[in-house]
């Protein structure tokens, strides 16, 4: 469905000096440094995959994702999506493709939101029954009919977000291309769109490229993920083993209020570890605890805790994204 | 070509109803421009009124000029005025991005968001001082004129929108062009007036490089009967093609050139 061969994109970036005098300075001179945004990326993703497309912040995501829906030309290499090149077809290809960027909105701003999907029924040529079905379905799987009413400028994050993703859908794509679609919401809604591109996934065979910080997004969502990290791929396969072998550092984050004769070697545990897999630190009334659990259970490490402080308050966190790469090119996984 | 025009009247209909939504900021637009209009004729009054002929051209005829070049340019200002805003912003910001997510060509999907109800000014004031002077001058048009009349106008608004194009286009490298566009907007008060009074590197300028020469004097002048038809009329259809073939092409290269923004 979608085929990538050897995609880069480079971008110009004209460095100016600091100050007043260095911008009059740049008028006349400036330095161009090439930034290579991807580099000699490959995939192929088949019909009614859904695969995370994941890595830090900058690491080209966004990049890759407008090269395959056609906003931008790759400097060098070849893009297909469903047969179409994507930047040298742009309304062939936009026929048959869904898009959702998180961070911006597609909705008519200042109109209702059923407009919206009036003004895509005409853009999109969608014949009156198919646009019927299509927008029951959407209604009911996202939920819309308590806002469809309300202009956009008015809508909540999460109804908005909600409406990103129908108004994308309603063409029926082949391909969903999902640019962090769980941005700044809270876990209700995050679930409720979780839910919904599954069951669009599963009902129409969808094929779904999904990037994304939430680790949780991959996890519920996604077999496959591809990972890149400056510009370059790095991973791409199964997900279940990497949180396995690399996201296995867990952090809790705990608040006492006993602050008296607390010292490390208390809360040493006994659990005969070293420091890369049990790791403390004391700020103040709070305690950070690092630790490998595969080696020892989250519940084990709170027990200790409670028998040593009183608790406050109490955190419980899952490693990111960008520590997992860290750890893949630690282990030799990935050729740095 | 049905499909655009099914998509046009979609995009105006809803165009109105955001006008509604802000309609005190409508109606002072409108009346902005009603008394930017008004000020114009007045200035042309008042200048006539001292000098009663401008270089071999009576103020009829000047008056016939300076309403034909109202025209286009309100037609041009009526349709395309979204142009205005790819200069200024929405390269620069990424706001691109969703003209060309959508099946539907980026210029038309641009274009056709806005209507901007401010030409009416334009194109009311053009038209009664086009009819009053040609009535004054005893001119009598035959229906091959009228055709003609019709053609020029039209490809004096497409030389109008080209050089927007043009000039709004650069953004995709320069990503803020508006001061330029402006500029060059600024030229098409040279085509107003006959451009005899003007010295040769004006003239020169206004008919082969920013061709708004052709947007009203030069048409004007084979209704006037002073000029011949084939440079007159026949020299504005291709002005206007070349001139849209060229901002097209660098439109066209433009997107490719596109480099959105980080999200």
């Amino acid at each position: 469905m979608i085929y990538v061969e050897n995609l880069s994109k480079e971008f110009c970036i004209y460095k100016r000096q600091p100050g007043i005098l260095g911008s009059l300075k740049g008028i006349f001179k400036r330095d161009i440094e090439i930034k290579k945004a991807i580099e000699n990326i490959s995939f192929n993703i088949n019909k009614g995959e859904m695969v995370g497309y994941i890595g830090a912040n900058g690491a080209g995501k966004s990049t890759t994702i407008k090269i395959m829906t056609g906003i931008l030309t790759p400097t060098s290499g070849k893009c297909q999506v469903n047969g179409i090149t994507p930047y040298e077809n742009r309304t062939a290809n936009a026929q048959h493709i869904g898009v959702v960027f998180g961070q911006r909105t597609q909705l008519w701003w200042d109109l209702p939101l059923s407009e919206t999907f009036t003004i895509l029924k005409k853009i999109y040529n969608i014949p009156e029954d198919q646009y019927n079905t299509r927008m029951e379905f959407l209604s009911e799987v996202l939920d819309l009919d308590s806002f469809i009413k309300y202009p956009v400028r008015t809508l909540s994050l999460g109804q908005r977000m909600r409406a990103d993703l129908a108004s994308a859908l309603i063409h029926n794509p082949k391909v969903l291309f999902l640019d962090e679609p769980t941005i700044g919401l809270d876990i209700v809604v995050k679930e409720k769109i979780r839910k919904a591109i599954k069951f669009i996934n599963q009902e129409y065979e969808t094929t779904i490229i999904l990037t994304t910080h939430d680790l949780q997004d991959i996890e519920e969502l996604c077999d496959r993920i591809i990972i890149i990290d400056s510009g370059k791929k790095v991973y791409d396969g199964n997900i279940k083993n990497i949180k396995k072998d690399y996201g296995y550092i867990t952090t809790i984050e705990a608040t006492f209020s006993n602050k008296n004769d607390l010292s490390l070697s208390n809360l040493s545990f006994g659990f005969k570890l070293d420091s890369q897999d049990l790791n403390l630190n004391i700020e103040d009334n709070k305690i950070i605890i690092r630790f490998n659990n595969k080696k020892v259970a989250v519940s084990q490490i709170i027990a200790c805790l409670i028998n040593e402080v009183q608790i406050k308050d109490l955190h419980i966190y899952e490693m990111g994204i960008e520590d997992i790469i860290k750890n893949m090119y630690k282990a030799g996984e990935l050729n740095a | 070509m049905k499909r655009y025009l099914s998509l046009y009247k979609t995009f105006l209909a809803q165009y109105l109803k955001i006008l509604m939504e802000y309609r005190i900021d409508f109606l002072i637009g409108l009346i902005g421009f009603g008394i930017i209009q008004l000020s114009g004729i007045a200035f042309l009054y008042l200048i006539f009124a001292e000098i009663p002929n401008l270089n071999g051209w009576s103020f009829e005829q000047i008056v016939f000029i300076y309403g034909f070049a109202q025209i286009p340019r309100g037609l041009d200002h009526l349709i395309t005025d979204n142009l205005w805003i790819l200069s200024k912003s929405i390269i620069v910001k990424g706001q691109f991005d969703r003209y060309l997510l959508r099946p539907i060509n980026p210029l038309f999907h641009l274009v056709s968001e806005v209507i901007q109800f401010d030409a009416f000014g334009e194109l009311l004031v053009g038209i009664a001082l086009v009819i009053w002077s040609m009535i004054k001058l005893k001119i009598t048009v035959s229906f091959l004129q009228i055709l003609l009349f019709i053609l020029t106008i039209i490809s004096g608004a497409v030389i109008y929108t080209s050089i927007k194009l043009l000039f709004a286009s650069l953004s995709f490298w320069i990503k803020n062009s508006h001061e330029i566009l402006w500029m060059n907007y600024s030229l098409s008060d040279f085509s107003k007036y006959p451009l005899s009074i003007y010295s040769k590197p004006i003239r020169t300028i206004i008919t082969y490089i920013i061709p708004f020469g052709f947007t009203a004097f030069i048409p004007a002048s084979y209704f006037l009967n002073k000029g011949n038809l084939y440079t007159c009329v026949f020299g504005t259809f291709a002005a206007a093609i070349l001139s849209f073939i060229i901002a097209y092409t660098i439109w066209l290269n433009g997107i490719k050139a596109y480099e959105s923004s980080g999200s």
